[in-house]
């Protein structure tokens, strides 16, 4: 064909602004497919009142124990026995955010707009850090409070003001979050929302379950640094021997996070989608 | 414009050359080469119609141009560079690869809003292709329950969402209604007559020779032609004389030579004549007093031509005893 013939200019109704992709615009992105989808709206007010709900109805039927001091339980552990459900729940959260965009194709969407590929994974475990962090620190706060004034006169009972209690309250939140990043990295990394959540349950929620009856030391010492002890641990007032520092079971979630999130990213800018 | 030089896609193999953004190649399953060394062009301005049976490997080399696939060899480049090399790629190249590239819980309006704001699209953007694609009333639907015809027409106002330069749809008609058909092909003209790149695949060559000015015909990731609808039209006229005469069986005889193809026609004074034109035909005729009842110009239709040329590079072949290699390809 002759490339002489006229052609007309294009007819550019876009605006005069400069379009183009910059990493506030892809977080901006994300945070509109986030709120936008109505399973965000489900999972986190169903984890938020699952934790609450727990909490109370441990709090008000809790039995005083008779017992010594040495068998006392640990009061924020008690009050936020939920989070075991909502821990669940947030996961499946982030495994939706990323793995759910290959099941449903959405992926090949998000990534012709954003070709660089890296900025969607930052821009998706930033905005679901945010939003599980402010509705964990809401919730684990708000359920302590309510929940105590039924423990106020037992052994369970405790205070914000008392050493440790106000940072295991929050390390619970932080922990939720941690353990919710890993969650999203899995599902980046698997493309599969169930192949994800059954990874994250397997790997995270029972193996150290099977590998503390080895009757080892090590290994034993090595658990503990497994992701869902590490949140224990930072979820709790009282420490068990052998478990880590609150910093360090702090950067141990934070590296096993990250760990997850740059696979994800390495395998991300190598794959096909 | 789409430049594609030396274009390769391999399964399995273990070539692992980086491509242009230094990714390579993922091995699935056995070896396989879907896309074989393409280089072609796409000029803006006109519509080009990517033409191959299935399996030929039209959307593996549209996803490549789209940086969602990265090629084992060879490059591609849209406008002056790599499709991820773009600064705006929306407002380079608008894509649709596969009508479903959305999330089905999510709103139309809010599918076209996420993919905007990457690029600081306005919302007043969204609404106008929302209106070119007649989705305006159904924008605040969930897409989950989007007809086969709906979900096109949102895949075609997201790739339009960028004003791009370039526009890449896989086989955009499929599925849509008569009236959808035709909406795509003066959709396709317009784009074309506002002087964009416009490249369209098909497996229908009658489809694509109506809106297509250029053809580029691949078979098992081969290129077979890149010509114009016209120069095609022209080459492949394998024009065939019906002849009607009481006296064909003569005919055939008086006929009969070197060059020329005579077959037996539906009825048994009817012959199928390839070789020599009418005037000749006629000529011969009438020098040995045969009547003719008929004499009638044949073209061979265009999906024919399109047929007899990639015969032999059709992947899934019904009823013969090909090969048929067992990988999946796209």
């Amino acid at each position: 064909m002759s490339t002489t013939q006229t052609v007309p200019a294009r007819v550019s109704p876009a605006p005069v602004h400069r379009l183009g992709v910059t990493p506030a615009r892809v977080l901006r992105s994300e945070w509109h497919k986030f709120w936008t989808l109505r399973s965000t709206w489900v999972t986190l007010s169903g984890s938020s009142l699952l934790i609450l709900a727990t909490g109370l109805a441990v709090a008000i039927s809790h039995e005083p124990a008779g017992a010594g001091p040495e068998e006392v339980g640990d009061p924020v552990v008690l009050t936020l026995l939920g989070i075991q459900f909502g821990q669940i729940i947030l996961t499946v959260l982030g495994v939706l955010f990323t793995a759910g965009e290959y099941s449903t194709g959405m992926i090949r969407a998000s990534l012709s707009a954003v070709p660089r590929r890296l900025p969607v994974l930052w821009a998706k475990a930033a905005v679901f850090a945010a939003v599980t962090l402010v509705t964990g620190l809401i919730t684990t706060f708000a359920t302590f409070l309510l929940a105590q004034p039924f423990l106020a006169d037992t052994d369970m009972g405790a205070s914000l003001a008392d050493p440790g209690v106000a940072g295991a309250v929050a390390g619970t939140a932080l922990s939720l979050t941690l353990l919710g990043v890993l969650g999203l990295g899995l599902g980046a990394l698997l493309r599969s929302v169930p192949g994800a959540v059954g990874a994250f349950f397997a790997g995270v929620v029972i193996m150290p379950e099977v590998l503390s009856a080895v009757p080892s030391d090590a290994v034993k010492e090595a658990v503990s640094y497994f992701p869902a002890r590490a949140a224990q641990s930072l979820g709790a007032v009282q420490h068990q021997a052998g478990s880590p520092s609150d910093p360090a079971a702090l950067l141990t979630l934070c590296l096993w996070a990250l760990a997850a999130l740059g696979t994800a990213g390495w395998l991300l800018k190598r794959r096909d989608v | 414009m789409i430049k594609a030089n030396g274009l390769t896609k391999r399964y399995g193999g273990r070539t692992r050359r980086p491509g242009r953004t230094g990714r390579t190649g993922t091995p699935v399953g056995t070896g396989k080469t879907v896309v074989d060394d393409l280089t072609f062009t796409v000029e803006p301005g006109a519509v080009t119609g990517f033409l191959g049976p299935n399996g030929a490997g039209k959307s593996t080399t549209m996803r490549m141009i789209m940086g969602l696939d990265a090629p084992t060899a060879g490059h591609v480049t849209v406008g002056d560079r790599a499709y991820a090399a773009h600064p705006a790629p929306l407002h380079e190249v608008g894509g649709l690869l596969e009508a479903r590239a959305v999330h089905p819980g999510r709103t139309a309006h809010h599918h076209l809003m996420a993919l905007a704001h990457t690029h600081g699209i306005p919302g007043s953007r969204v609404e106008h292709v929302l209106g070119l694609t007649g989705l305006t009333d159904v924008a605040g639907n969930r897409v989950k329950g989007f007809s086969l015809g709906m979900g096109q027409r949102l895949g075609i106002a997201a790739a339009l969402l960028g004003d791009p330069a370039t526009v890449i749809l896989d086989e955009p008609v499929n599925g849509l209604d008569p009236e959808g058909v035709l909406w795509i092909r003066n959709l396709l003209k317009s784009l074309a007559a506002e002087g964009r790149t416009v490249f369209v695949s098909s497996h229908l060559m009658s489809e694509t020779a109506l809106t297509a000015d250029r053809l580029i015909i691949i078979g098992r990731g081969r290129l077979l032609a890149e010509t114009t609808v016209a120069d095609f039209v022209r080459d492949s006229g394998v024009t065939a004389m019906k002849v009607v005469s009481p006296g064909a069986r003569t005919l055939a005889s008086l006929l009969a030579g070197p060059g020329v193809e005579i077959a037996p026609g539906a009825a048994s004074d009817e012959l199928d004549v390839r070789g020599v034109d009418g005037a000749y035909i006629g000529r011969i005729a009438a020098a040995h007093a045969v009547p003719l009842y008929e004499l009638t110009p044949r073209t061979a239709s265009l999906e024919q031509a399109f047929m007899d040329l990639t015969r032999d590079e059709v992947e899934y072949q019904a009823g013969t005893t090909h090969d048929a290699p067992t990988g999946a390809a796209a």
